[in-house]
């Protein structure tokens, strides 16, 4: 959502440099830019006349399937808006307990060598969300070669780490481990 | 602001003398920091109402990451003059046995 209102207030103030500039240039005439043609040139009298017909239709009743949509969907991204700016912000550290925190990186340090201490495991790929509950949720991506028994490689990967994280202490609210089969030219590790 | 560097110079040695710490952590896309003229106390940011202290935990560990961060809370809390304390464990600082 912070980005979406970087973006936003980015187009506005672009917007607003734009018709800053626009605005000097016709008020002293520089050129052949003439006051009086500035709401042409900023293609604003077909918009107010657009905008003006629409309105006009809507209260009078004459609504179309599409004007119908097209409100549909203003007030529906509307909503969406509201509810992603209402949403508290994710944390950006783990929680541990009240007052005490750990960087996700320190999660991700911890749980990567012990995911790549499984023989099968050509390369891992290690993720670790801050959870507004107490834990993180870590998302581990294991590589390993193809005819391996993914099943097995995953349940062992699951309990290396989930052990590793209890011996030292660090909550884990959600563990996914994934495993697929790469080809060891495009991993990290080829053999082991 | 003086009172500010008085408080995080305490928090920090306080932080620092806690047995499994290995550093007190600098920030990563900001500095960890609390500043005054000419000086500035890294690890320690002492904000109006809490006052969060950046750590590097020596590893191997003496006890768990949380039985550690809570310690290092309570003895920051006892220099924080009544702020919350916060403790963020930034990383984890590999160190040798010296008796190997």
């Amino acid at each position: 959502m912070r980005i979406f209102n970087r973006i936003v207030v980015i187009l506005l103030l672009a917007g607003l440099v734009y018709l800053g500039i626009a605005t000097v240039v016709y008020v002293f005439e520089l050129g052949p830019y003439q006051l009086s043609d500035l709401p042409n040139a900023l293609g604003f009298s077909g918009l107010y006349e657009g905008l003006n017909s629409y309105v006009t239709s809507i209260e009078s009743g004459n609504l179309g399937v599409e004007d119908v949509v097209i409100l549909v969907a203003i007030a529906l991204l509307g909503l969406v808006l509201l509810i992603f700016e209402l949403k508290p912000p994710t944390p950006r550290r783990v929680r541990m307990q009240q007052g005490t925190y750990i960087t996700r990186r320190a999660v991700e340090s911890k749980v990567s060598p012990v995911v790549e201490q499984e023989p099968e495991v050509l390369q891992s790929n290690v993720k670790v969300k801050a959870q507004r509950k107490p834990g993180a949720r870590v998302d581990v991506s294991a590589s390993v070669r193809s005819g391996e028994d993914a099943r097995s490689v995953q349940s062992e990967v699951q309990n290396r780490v989930q052990q590793h994280l209890a011996e030292v202490g660090i909550p884990v609210s959600n563990l996914k481990v994934q495993v697929a089969e790469s080809d060891p030219r495009h991993t990290k590790t080829r053999v082991k | 602001m003086d009172n500010d560097l008085q408080l995080a110079r305490a928090v920090s040695e306080a932080a620092l003398t806690t047995e499994g710490v290995y550093s007190l952590g600098t920030g990563r896309y900001a500095e960890a920091a609390t500043y005054g003229p000419g000086e500035k106390v890294i690890g320690v940011v002492v904000g109006p109402d809490e006052v969060r202290v950046h750590i590097v935990v020596r590893y191997p560990l003496s006890e768990s990451i949380p039985a550690l961060a809570e310690r290092v809370r309570e003895r920051a809390a006892l220099s924080a003059g009544g702020r919350a304390t916060m403790v963020v464990v930034e990383d984890l600082e590999v160190v040798r046995d010296e008796n190997l």
